[in-house]
């Protein structure tokens, strides 16, 4: 192999592997973010969510040195957290946008807060413990898809997993069935004997319960410490996923590989040296976040009619 | 349920509203029982609550003297209530079939079977002539197959009481008919039905017993033997009701609205209008007769541009107005009633003052400002002139009863005065003194001058309004016949795509001739 072949396979594995590795936690967040507005409830707040879970989770792990507990912890202060928000989205009725927002910020300034305290004088370590990627024998050793497809974390392959039981629950079970029908017509779902607001709290809990794993995700498999802006517009992106993927599972986790591709993209241009601006590289997956909530790709035609419309009774 | 049911002292208050005052109603197994009204007497209403829809503010509802508590349409569903409500309770974007079995819980724990459930469906929609696609969108079905759907929906979970609001309305006479065959087969099982109906002769039909209703209370119950369409309208509207128009002899003016070869396609692709051409003059009411789906609604869109149209074109007094949008068609003289009033005729978040001024914000402008007095003013007249029943003009229009909702839409198209006017369906689901008033204002915009494009599923509505009757079928007019002379048969006939000796058909549905059904 030649000098510049041989930098290009390595430019186009580490770029795959890194879209890979970017698309995890993101695609976790989408996913239950895709129950949340099958069910009629767009739930802006996972940024935050996934911000309390990332601060768990590495707090639990700092403490315990357990890294599948504090994954765990991750998933349910996501729940404990949406407890809070489905109560403002159903049965307050406030915006969703505004209810949203305002907990992200909440989110930010609570998690600050606790992590200023609880480490406030002790040393923080270089890393806490975290997953590691696997080696599959014979099949990482494949050149290029070896490293690339098999050689992410378990929670990637996990995450895969739960794209697919995703997918079944949404459109093959009653409860699926059940929930679309709260978000497309609630007043059809409810004549039909659905409780409506039981269908919404269930989507956005489990739109909490993947948004704090998400959180985890990112600190035990990607970052190793927990950082302020270490969420840093994820959570938005994850809704951005969710409209690409036309709010089904395994078209999301297709959109959410593309956006994972723009990410690594520009991390590893900038790691290999261009003469484009690093801000604008940087900019690169929000401004397809943009686009795709902007909806100029569609999206308005497919996206649950009750979308954001809360359900009101007599 | 093969028991009695009872409502007992029924009070509903929705805000500035008393809908249900102290309502009684007993229903016993095995009978049909019709509920009549006037808009807005409180029958959806008092529905709902049996239905678990709504909650009731007190009363009692006992099922062979036992209490039950309906807290939600769950618990009815489990007492084997069910109930087709008068706007469709269905999700557009499902299949039928899971629209069907949305809710339940059946065979496979969680697990969705749609494969068993479509073979069910098929079945039981084989049982009662009622047929049906398991796989087919319900968004795209026609609204006649969409209340198949909700009937069926109601056999599939084996309901004994059915509660049918208003069924009849947006069915053609064979579907009527067909819908009546299952309600006598469903009594005959034991069953009971709740027939809400603003048509009498419906009642008089197949009824066992009606009660009437009048301002959210019960005026009387009574046995069909012992009643006529007479008592009941008197009972109901309070004095008699002759629906009979007078329609003046008046010379026909200029040609307002012309339409020339016109093709239109619907959502699915489908050619629903192929090549049809009509005129309507000033001061003449152009009936569309045709049974529902036959293209009418396409050629109402089309002729207002809120439809694309693939060829031919709509003229204006002379002017070609194809391609102008919905706006400037209005601006240039062309209202709209459409069939979908919840929809696409109102805003139904918005007050019955901003309703009833919905396009026509100019008119009432004051500067950069909206001239809020004579708006006011001019919902105050209209909801008196149509006598439309609300709680106020500042009433969210979504809030009126169905009957009360059309009225404010005809009413402000009415007056909006334009020189042409198209009107779908305008009283379907009014009762007997809302469609007198009705068919006077159409006259009335008639002996005016306008040009009325007048689409109707009811016979009696477009022989006793119409100068002329054009007949739709599958897209073409099937030929014009003048109203005055008229025969029902030759009408029918054409309905189903068979065209009689001597209608101005003229070579257009000699092809046609073997193709349809008698009605
Ligand atoms: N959700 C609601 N909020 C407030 N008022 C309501 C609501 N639903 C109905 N009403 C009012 O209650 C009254 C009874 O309405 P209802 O729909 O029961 O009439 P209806 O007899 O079914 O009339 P129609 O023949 O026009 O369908 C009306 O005055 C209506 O405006
Ligand atoms: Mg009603």
């Amino acid at each position: 192999m030649n000098g510049p072949q041989f930098a290009m396979t390595a430019f186009v594995v580490t770029w795959l592997t890194a879209s890979l590795r970017l698309a995890g936690p993101v695609l976790l967040a989408a996913l239950g973010e895709t129950f949340a507005e099958q069910s009629g409830v767009l739930n802006i707040g996972i940024e935050g969510t996934i911000l309390l879970g990332a601060l768990t989770s590495f707090l639990v792990s700092f403490y315990t040195g357990m890294i599948w507990p504090s994954l765990l912890a991750a998933l349910l202060v996501g729940i404990a957290a949406n407890m809070i928000l489905a109560w403002m989205y159903v049965t307050v009725r406030a915006s969703q946008v505004v209810a949203g927002l305002v907990f992200n910020v909440l989110a930010l300034g609570v998690a600050s807060a606790v992590y200023r305290k609880a480490l406030g004088n002790s040393a923080v370590p270089e890393s806490i413990a975290m997953f590691q990627p696997l080696h599959i024998p014979f099949l990482g050793n494949l050149p290029v898809i070896g490293p690339v497809l098999f050689g992410q974390t378990i929670l990637f392959y996990l995450t895969i997993a739960l794209a697919f039981v995703a997918h079944f629950v949404l459109f093959r079970t009653n409860f699926g069935l059940a929930l679309r029908a709260s978000g497309e017509n609630p007043a059809a779902a409810d004549s039909a004997g659905i409780s409506v607001y039981r269908m919404r709290y269930a989507g956005t809990l489990i739109s909490g319960a993947a948004a704090g794993m998400a959180g985890g995700y990112l600190v035990l498999a990607q970052v190793g410490l927990f950082r302020e802006s270490i969420v840093s517009g994820q959570g938005f992106i994850a809704l951005g996923i969710v409209i690409f993927g036309r709010w089904n599972p395994l078209k999301a986790t297709v959109a959410a590989m593309v956006f994972g591709a723009c990410d690594a993209l520009q991390l590893s241009l900038q790691i290999f040296g261009t003469h484009v601006p690093p801000q604008l590289l940087l900019a690169l997956p929000y401004i397809v976040t943009i686009l795709a909530i902007s909806g100029l790709f569609g999206g308005k035609a497919v996206q649950p009619a009750a979308l954001m419309a809360p359900y009101i009774k007599d | 349920m093969k028991h009695t049911l009872e409502m007992r002292n029924i009070v509903k208050r929705f805000p500035g509203v008393l809908a249900n005052n102290n309502v009684n109603l007993t229903i016993q197994a095995g009978e049909i029982h019709a509920l009549l009204g006037e808009n807005g007497a409180g029958k959806s209403t008092l529905m709902q609550i049996l239905y678990g829809f709504h909650s009731m503010d007190s009363g009692e509802i006992l099922i062979d003297g036992e209490t039950v508590r309906l807290g939600s349409p769950k618990d009815a569903i489990a007492l084997g209530i069910g109930m087709v409500h008068q706007e469709f309770m269905l999700v557009r974007r499902f299949s039928v079939v899971e629209n069907t079995v949305l809710g339940l819980r059946e065979g496979n724990g969680p697990l969705l079977d749609l494969r068993r459930a479509s073979e069910k469906l098929k079945d039981l929609s084989n049982r009662h002539g009622l047929a049906l696609d398991p796989a087919a969108e319900v968004g795209l079905l026609p609204i006649g197959v969409q209340q198949r759907v909700e009937i069926l929906k109601l056999l599939y979970r084996d309901a004994r009481l059915l509660i049918l609001d208003e069924p009849t309305a947006v069915l053609t006479p064979r579907e009527k008919d067909q819908l009546f065959g299952v309600l006598r087969k469903l009594r005959e099982d034991g069953r009971s039905v709740v027939l809400v109906t603003h048509k009498l002769a419906e009642i008089m039909e197949i009824a066992d017993r009606v009660t009437v209703m009048r301002d959210g209370q019960v005026v009387a119950t009574r046995e069909i033997g012992s009643t006529n369409g007479q008592e009941l309208t008197r009972l109901m509207v309070g004095r008699e009701v002759n629906l009979r128009a007078d329609k003046s002899a008046q010379k026909p003016g200029a040609a307002i609205l012309q339409v020339e070869e016109l093709r239109v396609r619907d959502e699915t692709g489908h050619e629903k209008v192929r090549g049809l051409n009509l005129e309507v003059h000033a001061g003449e009411i152009l009936g569309i007769a045709g049974v529902d789906g036959n293209g009418q609604s396409e050629l109402a869109e089309a002729v207002m541009h809120l439809r694309e149209i693939k060829s031919g074109r709509v003229i204006l007094k002379g002017a070609d107005v194809t391609r102008l949008s919905v706006a400037l068609h209005r601006t240039l003289g062309i209202s709209y009633v459409p069939a979908d009033r919840r929809h696409v005729g109102s805003v139904t978040e918005m007050s019955v003052a901003d309703n009833a001024i919905l396009g026509l914000q100019r008119k009432y402008r004051r500067g950069i400002f909206r001239g809020i007095r004579e708006a006011r003013e001019s919902a105050r007249g209209l909801v008196a002139r149509f006598g439309i029943r609300t709680g106020g003009i500042d009433f969210a229009a979504g809030k009126l009863s169905g009957g009360n909702l059309q009225k404010l839409i005809l009413g402000r198209e009415i007056m909006r005065g334009s020189a042409a006017l198209v009107v779908e369906h305008p009283t379907r689901g009014l009762d007997v003194g809302a469609v007198e008033a009705v068919w006077g204002e159409l006259l009335r915009a008639r002996q005016e001058g306008k040009a009325i494009l007048l689409i109707s599923a009811e016979l009696e509505e477009l022989l006793n309004l119409a100068d002329r009757i054009a007949v739709m079928f599958e897209g073409r007019i099937m030929g014009v016949v003048d109203a005055a002379g008229a025969s029902v048969e030759e009408i029918g006939l054409m309905m189903a795509g068979i065209t009689a000796p001597g209608a101005a058909a003229a070579g257009l549905g000699n092809k046609e001739a073997h193709r349809g059904e008698t009605l």
